[in-house]
């Protein structure tokens, strides 16, 4: 469906997408990574409204830059609000599908759909800026799916939504990637993974990994974990801590940090004890870097071979 | 280059058109439309109620063709991208087929309509609290100076629009002054592509002053008949739109630049 080859896109000097290449089959798909990773310019590559700078993207077979016969078939949600202030859920949703070719009746009745589909019906004649951030982020989805796209790409499509409209939102979105496509980009993994959605990981513009949710998830899991210890002075435990097994590298980050990566942090416990034996003050001991970002830069470790 | 859809352009043209039916847009319409009569108005008192004709009828096209209806397209053709990267609307346009051309050529209709409107409303208030001979031919002829000049200047600001969104308004008052006021008056080759040479020889035509001008104001208008210069303004148009058009198809915007 999606065949895309040394995709690099930049921005004068700065990457957006850098060297990517990637096949997406038929079926859902998520895009994982951080603010910034570069998830938004990949996925404006593959909606058709930016071009590459080197490389290739074909969607259908075919590019997707300002070609009609692949927009046709694409629905696409932004991450970016929507601020158009007047017009109703109705209007904009029906605006969108004439704009996809549909005249005034189809386009009525599509609007009228779309909308119902994601629960925005009672709300339908409000004017967009009334709404709230979750209901505008409905109104979004409604274009996208409004012309039965056989693609939809969504651009952080959870932003602003309460649980249960997240949970009904996950609901549909599962139901619409049964028989279509369905591209989800996210800098979240639970909410990825809830779409049984295959992975690709992007930070700073590379694709990092990619394959099936669970795969990643051991992937991630395999990684050592970094453990922060607040002691005094940092250089003696460092050495306590090399000297001890399944340590694989260790750090001195301040006047009394250090980081000890290991794949085994229950043994780290024996090394604080036998350093408070040999005199050292530890204050504290705690995980170093389980944040996503934390996560994404060993994968970007992992991908460039020099991690373990 | 992608061929517009007709029914996208008249999609976008009705989403304008109700976009700028706001109480501040409204507003500016109705202090635009009473403008020129309030001026006919003034020029009548200070004259003491016997201003020539033929001046009034210049007064007017200064005011309405030329005037009004420029200030009119600057506000409602110059947004055309910048608006909907406002509103973070461009992504949710340019990403259905042939959204870009459709997003152009119904901005222009929408335009072309709104200011088109406001002018035809502010010539039938100005003649009738002004003195001209014949105000049925004057009214003719104004509203077709009216509409081809809505038409050729709302093109040529569709270029400013597409090639720097952000800086549109500031760059169309150039082009304004640069094309249309200082070109357009120069006796050149240059002046052809103007849209104000062919309203001036139209205005002179249709108001069968061609043999009453003096020399030194002939330099001023085109020597051909009336319909070359319709011709000619539809040809700047078509010309205009058809670059703005091949521009707009190409344009990218980095995500931070939406909204």
């Amino acid at each position: 469906m999606i065949h895309i080859t040394h995709l690099t896109k930049l921005y004068g000097s700065v990457i957006g997408v850098n060297d990517v290449t990637v096949d997406l089959d038929v079926g859902a798909h998520g895009l994982l990574g951080p603010n910034g990773a570069g998830k938004t310019t990949f996925l404006g590559l593959i909606t058709g409204q930016l071009r590459p700078t080197m490389g290739r993207v074909e969607v259908f077979g075919e590019p997707p830059f300002a070609n009609p016969r692949v927009l046709r078939r694409i629905g696409y949600c932004p991450a970016a609000d929507l601020a158009e202030r007047h017009a109703t859920p109705q209007a904009w949703v029906r605006y969108l599908v004439r704009l996809s070719g549909f005249t005034g009746g189809e386009a009525e009745s599509r609007a009228e759909r779309a909308i119902e589909q994601v629960g925005l019906d009672s709300a339908s004649r409000r004017p967009i800026a009334t709404l709230s951030k979750g209901m505008r982020q409905r109104v979004k989805i409604a274009g996208a799916i409004a012309h039965d796209p056989d693609l939809l790409v969504l651009d952080e499509p959870f932003i602003g939504l309460d649980p249960v409209a997240r949970h009904e939102l996950v609901h549909l979105v599962r139901g619409w990637s049964r028989d279509r496509s369905l591209i989800v980009a996210s800098h979240l993994l639970h909410e990825v993974e809830a779409l049984d959605a295959g992975l690709a990981v992007i930070l700073g513009g590379r694709l990092v990994a990619s394959g099936a949710a669970l795969e990643i998830r051991s992937l991630i899991e395999s990684l050592p974990a970094e453990i922060r210890v607040r002691c005094f002075p940092p250089q003696r435990f460092a050495e306590v801590a090399w000297r001890s097994t399944g340590v694989e590298s260790v750090r001195v980050e301040s006047e009394d940090i250090v980081v000890v990566a290991t794949r085994q942090p229950a043994a780290l416990a024996a090394v604080a004890q036998q350093a408070a034996a040999d005199g050292l003050a530890i204050a504290e001991v705690m995980p170093a870097d389980r944040s996503l970002e934390g996560i994404f830069g060993r994968l970007v470790q992992l991908h460039r071979g020099v991690g373990p | 280059m992608q061929m517009p859809s007709l029914w996208g352009a008249v999609a976008v043209a009705g989403f304008q058109l109700r976009r700028l039916l706001t109480p501040p847009r409204l507003a500016m319409a109705a202090l635009g439309a009473v403008f020129p009569a309030a001026v006919m108005l003034a020029a009548s008192r200070a004259s003491r109620g016997r201003l020539d004709p033929d001046l009034a009828v210049v007064l007017l096209y200064v005011l309405i063709p030329e005037g009004l209806c420029l200030l009119g397209l600057l506000v409602t053709m110059c947004p055309a991208v910048s608006d909907e990267l406002e509103r973070g609307t461009w992504v949710h346009v340019t990403v259905r087929p042939s959204g870009r051309a459709s997003l152009l050529l119904g901005t222009f209709l929408a335009a072309v309509v709104w200011t088109g409107s406001v002018a035809l409303i502010a010539l039938g208030i100005a003649l009738a609290v002004t003195k001209v001979w014949h105000p049925e031919a004057v009214a003719m002829a104004f509203s077709g100076l009216i509409v081809l000049s809505c038409i050729g200047r709302a093109a040529l600001f569709a270029l400013p629009a597409v090639i720097m969104p952000k800086r549109a308004l500031v760059a169309s008052v150039g082009v304004a002054i640069v094309v249309e006021y200082l070109a357009g008056v120069l006796p050149a080759v240059v002046n052809q592509a103007t849209v104000s040479l062919r309203l001036r020889t139209l205005l002179v035509e249709w108001m069968g002053w061609r043999r009453k001008l003096p020399v030194e104001i002939q330099l001023l208008v085109d020597m051909q008949p009336a319909w070359v210069q319709v011709i000619a303004v539809f040809i700047v148009a078509a010309v205009f739109l058809t670059a703005a058009l091949f521009i707009l198809e190409r344009r990218q915007f980095p995500p931070s630049e939406e909204v």
